[in-house]
C-alpha cells in the first residue's frame, strides 16, 4: 500500500468513527459534554495541524544555519565528475 | 547563518502557533466540562464562532495564495508575449 492509501485509510476511519458518534444514534449518544467536544473535533485537529505546521516553520526560520559539511560533499562530488569526463575526454 | 530578524520572526511565529494551540485546546477540548455560569466562560467567544472563525481565516486564506498566485503567473506572462 503507497503512503497516500495508508493516510487515506486512517482519515476514513478516523472519520466514520467521528461521525457514527456525532450523528449519535440512540444506543450511542454521549452525555452532552462530550458532544459539545466532539462536534468540532475534525476543526480543531486541522486547527492543530496548522499550529504544528506553522511552528515548525517558525523553528527552522529562527535556526537556520549554513550546511559547511553538504557544501564540501558537494564541491568533492563536483571535482569528482569533472575528472571523470575529463578522462572520458570531454573539454570544458 | 540566520540573522536577528529571522529569529525574531521565527520564534514569533512559534510562540503564536503556541498560543494560538493553547487557546483552541481550552476553548475547545477544557470548556464543555467547566460550569456554564464559572467566570471563564466570559474570555471565550460562544462556541459556534470556534468553527466559523477557522473557517473564514481557512477561506481568507485560500482565496489570498489563489489572487497571489493569480497576479504572479499573470505579471510572468506579459514579458514571454512581447518577446514572442
Amino acid at each position: 500500500m503507497t503512503k497516500l492509501g495508508q493516510w487515506l485509510c486512517g482519515l476514513a476511519l478516523l472519520g466514520s468513527a467521528w461521525a457514527a458518534l456525532a450523528l449519535a444514534p440512540p444506543g450511542l449518544r454521549l452525555p452532552a459534554p462530550y458532544r459539545q467536544a466532539l462536534l468540532p473535533l475534525p476543526v480543531y485537529l486541522l486547527v492543530a495541524f496548522g499550529c504544528y505546521s506553522l511552528a515548525t516553520v517558525g523553528y527552522r526560520l529562527a535556526t537556520f544555519n549554513d550546511c559547511e559539511e553538504a557544501a564540501a560533499e558537494l564541491q568533492e562530488h563536483i571535482s569528482a565528475a569533472r575528472a571523470d569526463l575529463r578522462r572520458r575526454g570531454l573539454r570544458f | 547563518q540566520a540573522t536577528a530578524t529571522d529569529q525574531v520572526v521565527g520564534f514569533g511565529l512559534v510562540a503564536f502557533s503556541l498560543v494560538l494551540f493553547v487557546y483552541y485546546t481550552l476553548w475547545i477540548i477544557i470548556l464543555p466540562f467547566i460550569d456554564s455560569n464559572h467566570g471563564i466562560h466570559r474570555y471565550f467567544l460562544p462556541r459556534e464562532y470556534a468553527v466559523i472563525i477557522p473557517v473564514v481565516a481557512g477561506l481568507l486564506l485560500v482565496l489570498f495564495i489563489g489572487v497571489f498566485i493569480m497576479v504572479v503567473m499573470w505579471k510572468s506572462r506579459k514579458p514571454a508575449k512581447k518577446s514572442d
